[in-house]
Parts: C-alpha cells; structure tokens; sequence
C-alpha cells in the first residue's frame, strides 16, 4: 500500500494509510481518471526550460529510491529513476520505460523476460551505460535490511532463490538471470498475476553496484544521499556524488542529467530545474501557488475552505484537478471476538453507520463518493466494474446515512430479541486528531442507535497502527480509520494483503478485521496466480464483493485528491499516483 | 563567584540527564508508534521489521538503550541517528540552529523594543487614555494565538500570499551568510508575530514592576533629594523593575532557542522547532531526544546567565 506522505493538514502523521484527500467536485464517470481538468496534458511541443516549485508539507519518506514509497515521494523518483515500467500522466496502464518493450512471460507463467533499452546511462559521477546487472542489483539490495524496502517481499519474494529470512547483507538471487547487457530474466517460483505490474515498482530502478555497494555496508544504506540517476533529471550533488541539493525537511534541487538520452525516454522533461519546497502549512501553501509563486501542491491537499473558494471562483476553477486515491477508507470489525464474530452482527454495523456523517467529517461531498465496496472506481475495467461498480451496495440506506430497522433486524438474526446490543462495552482504537477523532465520534454514535457503548481509546495516528490495529494480539474491537490505497492498478494490491486469511501476521498486520474465511481465501489462491487479465480481474471483483458482504470491514469513502496548478504551468496529474504532479510534462508557459 | 557557577553547572548536567531519562522513559511507557515498524513500510514482513528493530538497537531493554544513548552523548557527543531518515541528529541540529537563534533573537529585541517602552510610559501614567489603549492592546496581542496572527500577517503583508506584499513570504528564509537582505525581509514577520505576545507580556509585567518599584521608600528618598523625575525613573526605578523581567527574558530565550515551534510552522522556516515538530509527529525517538535536549539545555544555560547577572543589576545580591 502506498502512501501519502507522513504529515497531511489534520492528521497525525506516521504509518498514513490514506490522505485526506480532495474534492468530488464534478460528477465524473465511474471510470474516468483525473477529474476537472479543462487542461490537455502536454506531451510536445511545449516551451523548454523555466524553473518549476513544487509545494509541500513533509518530507520524503526516504530518498533512497530502494525504500522509497510515499506517493510524494514517487514524484522525485520516477523522473530521476527508471524503473523497468513506469507510467504516463492521466494513465493506470504502465508502459516500458528502462525496458525496450514490455515483458514477455512464458507459458507455465514462471519465466518473466525483459529487454532493455540501449543506451541509457547513468549520471555523474558513474556516467556509464545501463546493463541488466544494475537492475538485477538494485532488486537484490531491496531484500537487505539496510535498505530496508517495505514491498520487496511482497512482490519480489516469488522470485526463485529469494531471501525468506531477513538479512543484513545484499543477497544473490539465483531466480534474477542476466544472459546479456540487455536482458533480464526472472524465474519465479509460482507464476503470479501481479508480477509484471511490480515490474514498475521503483526498485527495479538500475543502481550501480561497483558505485553503491561500499554504501549499501552496514546496517543502514547510505546510497541514497549518493545516489546516480537514470532519468531526464537528477537530484543536485556534487563531482563525488554526494547530494547537494537534498536537504532533509527543507527542499529538494532536480537539475537536468547531463547524460539522459531524449531519444530513448517518452519523458518530454520541459523544465531546467524542479524544486521541491518542503514544510508548507496547506493554507499557506495554496495562496502561494494561486498567486503564482509557487506552481503546484505536492502532498498536501489544498483544504476544504480553500477549495470551496477556488471551485466557485471561475478565473481558479480550472486550476484545480481531482484524482482519485485508488482505494478507500474503511471500518474493520475484529472477527476474532465477541460480539463481531457474529456475522449478522457485523452486517447490522454495515446498515447503520451514518457513512454521510462519516463524510461529513472529511469535508463532505467534497471529500469523494460514498464507497459501497472496496475497489475504487478509478480501477474501472480492471476490477471496479466487475465487482458491481457503483451499483452493487449490499447495506443500503437513504443518502447513506444509515437504516436503522434494517440493522435491527439484523441484530435480532444475531439472537438480540430486542434488536439492540445487551452485551458489554466494544472498544475502539481511533485517532487522537481531527479529521480520524471525529469520525470514530460519529462511528459511536451509529453505533449507539443499536444498543452498543463504544469506548475510544485515542492514540497518535501512526501509534493506532502500529501499536494496535496491526498487532493482532492488542486489537481492538474497532478499527474506525483504517483503509488501504493499491500499490499499483491490479485489484489484488488493494485485496490481498488486506482479506487474505494467510497474510495474518504478529506484527505489522494488515488485515485488520483478522478475516480467515476459507473459500474466500481459496478464491484469492485461484486469483493471484492467474494470468489472463480479464479472468483475474472478474476473480477479484467476485472476492470483493464476497469480502463486502462478510461485513467484515465497512468502506465508507472513495476519496479523491485535489491538485492546484499555478496559471504559469501546464497541467500533468499522475492518476497512477493518487494525483501528483508528474513534473517531467509539466512546462513552464 | 565561582563556585557558585561550578556548582550550578554540576546541577545542570544531572538536571540534563533526568530530563534526558524521563523522555526515554515516556517514549517507552506510553504508546507511541513503533518506530521499527515505520522504518519498514505497510507491506513489510514480520522479520524485516524484526531485524529493523535490532539494527536500530530498539529491541534492548530501555535502560539498556538508554546507557548506549548516554555513552555515545558523554564521550563522543553523538545524539544518535533519526530512526526516520537515518541523518545524524546532532548535524541536523546544529544545521538548522542558526534559523532559530535569527528567530529567536530578533523576535526578542523587537518585543523588549517594544514592551518595555510601552510599560514605563504606561507606569507612569498609570489610569490614563495612553495607559488603557496601551493595556487593552497588549491584553488583545496575549490572547491572539501565534499560529493566527501569522497567518494573518501572512495574507496580509507577505509577498505571494498578502495583499500588501511587502514582507517576505513563508519557506522564502535563507541563511544570514547567503544574502542578508533576504534573511532581514524574510524574518520581520516571524519577528513581529513572535514578538506581539511577549511584548504585551513584558509591558503588562514591566508596568506593574515601575509602579510597584516607585512607591518605594528609595524613590521618594530619590525625589526629597531634588532629582529629575526622569533620573528617578530611569536610574532607580527602572534598575529594581528590570529584575523581573531579566529573569523572565532568560527563561523566554532559552525556551525559544530549543525551538520557536509555531511561529517556524506557520512561517516554514527550518530551525529547530520545526524539526522537533517532525520528530514527534515521525515518532523518532533520537530526534525527540536531540531537541528536548537541546531545549532544555538553553533553559539551563539562561538560567545561569540571569542568575549572574542578577549581581550586577541588583548590588543586593552577591553570591558566596
């Protein structure tokens, strides 16, 4: 699950699961992508050069582009960076970037071929050409605990020969086979349904390992403040390499790389120079890119008040777009105790929860649609329209403000005559600040209509994850601000590591109702080595629903991130990068 | 003299340490995040985390832990390294220090400018028209948050976001060595919004020091002896009245420099408030440590200088 960055106006930072994100504004379609937009994105022709700032409130998560996973994070690294794939703006369909063309997989689904493109080098101080052993590096280093990447395992763990322990030193994978310059070849253990689509993880980015290995020694890497780059910009260092430009908390310099090839990348790379202020409170941050001192939001969604202004001002209006998080925020009800192990008590949950109120507390309508399952809309035809789309809702109430008789009805299926809960007091972990603190209010109160006594229990966000929600053992009865964003557009990003009864570990547990249905789980098996798109993504709209309907967890929001550009620029969202500027097709007018 | 300083030394370093122990201490006890955890990712595996946490020495006992933190900070002066970026912390420290002495300083020259004018013409017409607007006003600046006046500093007079745009706008600070002018226009908005509580602070606590101080029976010792009402003000009513706000001063400088926290917020200035700001919010305990440190030690330090200069200001107090 990616993530936005760690500060977001509102909310506690650390373990962000999702951001507080934008605006519906228009009543776009189902499937559509950025939203709002009456800009068309620039792909050639623009006017080169110009300086471009980019406004945010944190920081990166790492600058090491092997542990990098904030989505704000991913807009410095996929245009100093070339992973194998990689996307265009306005797009959720990756395309070969470091690769010469786009992977071929073997029949039995365990051989996973990619070519590389000719001619891409590295940037000073290593200023040599790219060769498959780079990248085979630069994956293998992800399993090293000094580098510490959080998805290696998870995505690059089907390798053959992969590490299954943690380890402290770079490991040699025997499943990554490099027979010549340009080709990389990985053997996998089982085929997977997911494989091709992480092939745009930033970790397959090349790293030089006789440049970065002295780094990578220890117990943690520092090649990220050394780091070489591949694509059309670099982060400012000096002739030894060493980050000039990076300043932890402060900003981040992009310079042109002196050795980036126009002609083996699609990246149109308009601007001289990209800077990255870092530290900006929202308000603040928003005034400054409308009056034009600064040209785009890199993390923080402008806030509510601000976008109410900006949407019904016509001169600003089209400087706004909408983009959706792919993913949704959602309830988790503990299956593993009373009283939520009952079924048809969690399904009287699902029907009273005032999902409008809920909203509400995110800005309202603004904020985004009221979800009804979990695979967001911007998933479209690769899972959201096979799970039902907008029209499979199977706890429906009036304007999603809850139904009160249904849910009692439900109760007294669960064996509560009255139709209202007699047990004891149900616990809720929630957060300790405004926007989370006030939807756990309202999840009590929903829940008061049947009879439950919430108690909450309010922590630091990134604490209520790591202390509690994701460890099974102290987890409370409720999970009120959970959800979960796709690390890239395959539905079982989104699924799998969130309902799959096999992915329940001690710590750092992501499926947080603790669900271990068996057929469920068995689907998802079926699912994830399956290699036709069109079956897989009919599989895992099926699982969505069976999972919507187990009740639990209970989404309640498909949000949707504003992003504000200056009158000076030229538009680019990445739809694959829940709306951050993809600064590489950004032009200075 | 000094032994005294000797003696308030020692006082201070174990004054550090027990501060130093009880932060190690909250962040053990109460449930903050899990910094191992952080450092790992959402999709990261149990082991990773499990080996995260060893590196980072964080699956020791905390007294353990603590002992480690202290021998390093003892005998190499070594603060640690963030959990959450792996940076040093003493660097990190030390690199945005500047921005927070600039901060601090010239926020305390304006409001003493300020609010120590205000409070002796205030003293000494005391009831009067100057004296009610003078006192209402300041009763009006204490009451308004920092993080709200900024703000309205900002859209008022900031270049960018104000409509005046006379001042520098937030995140536009640089270092005083890279263009002065730059750092001078980028710093009179933090510095009047930092300043306007202090200043009605000090005016409030200096007028009713005057007041107090010139019914004494030394003033009209002062007066019976035929001097000017201004050398009665300035020579001995001012010199008694002043104690009190030196004291303060100390106190209100050393806190700043361990960081002016909203105003670098609001102003994105990178000084060390807003680092210990991150630092809590990234649940980075060395971070957390490095500034509470730090923080409390310009306590200490201002403590020790008010105290000395208590000998000079007042001949009444000499130390043994």
């Amino acid at each position: 699950m990616r993530r936005r960055t760690a500060v977001v106006v509102g909310m506690a930072a650390g373990a962000l699961a999702l951001v507080a994100a934008g605006c519906g504004g228009g009543g776009a379609s189902a499937t559509s992508g950025v939203q709002g937009a009456s800009h068309t994105l620039v792909t050639s022709g623009a006017k080169k050069g110009g300086t471009i700032t980019v406004l945010s409130n944190g920081d990166v998560d790492h600058i090491d582009p092997g542990e990098a996973y904030y989505a704000f994070t991913y807009q410095i690294t996929y245009v100093t960076q070339r992973p194998l794939l990689a996307y265009k703006p306005n797009s959720v369909t990756p395309v070969p970037d470091l690769a010469a063309s786009m992977p071929t997989v073997s029949k039995d689904g365990k051989t996973v071929t990619v070519k590389l493109r000719h001619g891409v080098k590295f940037s000073p101080p290593v200023n040599r050409e790219v060769t498959s052993a780079d990248v085979k590096y630069a994956i293998e280093r992800g399993f090293d605990a000094a580098v510490a990447n959080g998805y290696a395992g998870a995505y690059f763990g089907v390798i053959d020969g992969a590490p299954t322990k943690s380890t402290n030193t770079v490991p040699s994978i025997s499943g990554i086979q490099t027979p010549d310059k340009y080709t990389i070849v990985f053997k996998l253990s089982k085929p997977s349904g997911v494989f091709v689509g992480a092939l745009q993880e930033p970790l397959t980015a090349p790293v030089p390992a006789e440049y970065a290995r002295k780094f990578d020694k220890g117990t943690s890497s520092s090649y990220g403040n050394h780091q070489v780059a591949t694509g059309p910009y670099m982060i400012q260092n000096n002739a030894a390499g060493k980050l000039t430009g990076y300043t932890p908390g402060r900003q981040i310099i992009l310079v042109r790389n002196p050795n980036w090839n126009a002609k083996t990348s699609w990246r149109p790379a308009y601007a001289d120079k990209i800077i990255f202020k870092e530290g900006f409170d929202p308000t603040v941050g928003t005034k400054q890119i409308l009056s034009g001192s600064a040209d785009v939001n890199g993390d923080f969604p402008p806030p509510a008040a601000e976008l109410k202004s900006i949407t019904s001002n016509s001169s600003q209006k089209s400087q706004l777009e909408f983009t959706p998080t792919s993913g949704s925020r959602y309830v988790a009800l503990n299956t593993r105790k009373a009283p939520f192990n009952n079924k048809y008590v969690r399904m009287a949950v699902a029907y009273v929860l005032d999902r409008n109120a809920m909203r509400l507390t995110r800005g309202g309508p603004i904020d985004g649609k009221i979800a009804t399952h979990f695979i967001s809309p911007d998933f479209g035809p690769t899972g959201f329209n096979q799970a039902g789309g907008f029209n499979f809702n199977p706890f429906p109430s009036a304007n999603g403000s809850g139904d009160v008789a249904k849910a009692m009805a439900m109760m007294k299926k669960a064996g509560y005559k009255s139709g209202k809960y007699s047990g004891p007091q149900v616990t809720q972990v929630a957060d300790n600040s405004p926007p989370g603190s006030n939807t756990a209010a309202v999840i009590a109160n929903s829940l008061a209509k049947i009879g439950f006594n919430v108690k909450t229990i309010s922590v630091q966000h990134a604490a209520m994850y790591t202390r509690f929600c994701n460890v099974p053992k102290n987890e409370p009865n409720i999970c009120p601000n959970v959800g979960w964003l796709a690390d890239f557009h395959e539905p079982q990003t989104l699924l799998d590591p969130t309902f799959n009864g096999k992915n329940i570990i001690p710590t750092n547990n992501s499926n947080w109702p603790l669900l271990n249905d068996p057929a469920i789980n068995k689907l998802m098996s079926k699912a994830e080595v399956e290699l036709n798109p069109e079956t897989r993504y009919k599989e895992w709209g099926h699982i969505d629903d069976l999972i919507t309907e187990t009740a639990a967890a209970v989404p309640w929001i498909w949000e949707q991130f504003p992003t504000l550009y200056s009158s000076k620029v030229t538009h680019a969202s990445e739809l694959w990068n829940e709306g951050g500027p993809d600064v590489s097709f950004m032009a200075v007018k | 003299m000094g032994a005294y300083i000797v003696r308030r030394v020692l006082w201070a370093i174990l004054l550090l340490l027990v501060v130093s122990f009880i932060t190690f201490v909250i962040f053990d006890v109460f449930p903050s995040a899990d910094p191992a955890a952080l450092r790992a990712g959402r999709n990261a595996t149990p082991a990773l985390i499990e080996q995260i946490r060893h590196n980072l020495g964080l699956d020791k006992p905390f007294y353990t832990q603590f002992w480690i933190y202290l021998k390093g900070l003892v005998t190499h002066f070594d603060l640690g390294y963030s959990y959450y970026n792996s940076e040093s912390v003493k660097s990190e420290i030390f690199s945005r220090l500047p921005a927070t002495i600039s901060v601090t300083v010239g926020g305390f020259i304006v409001w003493m400018l300020i609010g120590i004018p205000v409070g002796i013409v205030s003293a000494i017409r005391p009831r009067s028209v100057v004296d009610r607007v003078m006192m209402g006003g300041s009763l009006v600046a204490i009451s308004a948050p920092v993080y709200f006046l900024g703000l309205v500093s900002l859209f008022v007079f900031a270049k960018g976001t104000g409509q005046l745009q006379w001042f520098g706008a937030a995140g536009s600070y640089v270092p005083i060595t890279q263009d002065f002018g730059t750092w001078f226009n980028s710093l009179i908005l933090p510095w009047v919004t930092l300043a306007a509580a202090f200043a009605a602070f000090y005016a409030r606590m200096m007028r009713g020091n005057l007041i107090e101080t010139m019914h004494e029976d030394y003033i009209r010792t002062a007066r019976a002896k035929g001097l000017r009402e201004r050398v009665v003000i300035t020579k001995h009513g001012l010199r008694a009245a002043l104690t009190p706000v030196v004291t303060m001063a100390g106190m209100d400088i050393g806190l700043l420099l361990g960081g002016a926290i909203l105003t670098e917020i609001v102003f994105n200035i990178p000084g060390v408030g807003r680092y210990a700001y991150n630092a809590i919010t990234n649940s980075d305990l060395p971070a957390i440590q490095g500034t509470v440190l730090f923080g409390a030690f310009f306590i200490v330090f201002a403590n020790l200088v008010v105290d000395i200069l208590y000998a000079f200001l007042d001949p009444r107090v000499t130390y043994g």
